[in-house]
């Protein structure tokens, strides 16, 4: 589906954390993989922001490793503080999405 | 009187006496930029002659490395030597100007890249 | 004044001038507008964090991977930017 970008703000940091939390990872990869989800709207550029923003707030642990086509790549793992995060965005997503669903039914 | 006495004053012309032989030294292009780059630091209204000298210093560093080593003067400056400077005298950049720049910047990618395709 | 420390480490600047000029030259234009239009903009970032050279990276990975620059930025270049300095004062903020 297209024209998602403003839906998604805010919950995509919470998508690309949920991602990295299944396994280490780099950016493109984690594009992709949200590309294959659905989201073909999600570039680049945008998961880059992302994480940079979550390495400056200390939830991801990076590691640069070789890669076989070009520059080495920054690999991403999430760290303790990264986990709590990653469940308190879970916890909001159940509240809001049960909410709204709720509100969808007439029954709020 | 030389240009450098008249913005400096006389105390600190032997500084900027050096500044200019040192540049006299470098290439022509070479020599553009710095004459560009110093009417841009005194384009800032904080600065005097004083607490320019030790950034006028550095930049003219790096001009005299680049250009030992080869190098074109836009390799090391791009074209924006107005932006290089802004950013040299501490990012003086106007808020009020943010967004004629991020217009500009897109402006400028589109050209470029149009002109790189065809 | 950070980017004193920047223009005064100048090998490190220079090395950094020399990965840029490595990039393909639809790379190197976006990363030469976005420079200019940082300088203009002066995020603090800009001298004490790595934001240049993790730019660089950034577009390294894109180009190794085959993508065009503006698949990876976007076609709104100053929203990317703006987006990548978002948490960062410019020097206009603290003045």
């Amino acid at each position: 589906m297209e024209d998602l970008t403003e839906m998604l703000k805010g919950t995509l940091e919470g998508c690309v954390l949920e991602i990295i939390s299944r396994e280490e990872t780099y950016g493109y990869a984690i594009t992709r993989r949200l590309n294959d989800l659905g989201f073909a709207d999600v570039i680049d550029g945008t998961v880059y922001t992302i994480l940079l923003r979550l390495e400056r707030n200390g939830l991801v642990q990076v590691t640069k490793r070789p890669s076989e086509v070009g520059p080495p790549r920054k690999f991403y793992a999430l760290n303790d503080a990264g986990r709590t995060e990653l469940a308190t965005f879970w916890a909001k997503w159940q509240y809001v999405s049960s909410r709204i669903g709720k509100l969808k039914e007439g029954g709020a | 009187m030389s240009f450098w006495e008249t913005i400096t004053g006389s105390d600190l012309t032997r500084d900027w006496k050096g500044f200019d032989a040192r540049a006299q030294a470098l290439p022509a292009d070479y020599q553009a930029a710095w004459e560009q780059i110093v009417t841009h630091l005194f384009s800032y209204g904080s600065f005097t002659g004083r607490n320019l000298t030790p950034i006028a210093d550095a930049a003219l560093g790096l001009l005299e490395e680049a250009s030992a080593d080869g190098q074109g003067v836009h390799e090391v400056l791009g074209d924006g030597i107005a932006g290089f400077s802004a950013a040299l005298a501490g990012g003086a950049g106007a808020r009020n100007y943010r967004d004629r720049w991020r217009e500009q910047l897109n402006r400028n990618v589109a050209r470029k890249l149009a002109r790189l395709g065809g | 004044m950070g980017i004193q420390d920047m223009i005064e480490g100048k090998k490190q600047w220079r090395g950094h001038v020399a990965r840029v000029k490595a990039l393909p030259p639809d790379y190197r234009i976006v990363y030469d507008e976005i420079q200019r239009y940082l300088f203009k903009v002066g995020p603090v970032d800009l001298v004490d964090g790595d934001l240049l050279p993790g730019l660089v990276g950034f577009f390294e990975e894109g180009a190794a991977a085959g993508r065009g620059v503006l698949e990876v930025t976007g076609a709104d270049v100053a929203a990317f930017v703006d987006e990548l300095i978002k948490d960062s004062p410019t020097y206009a903020d603290i003045d």
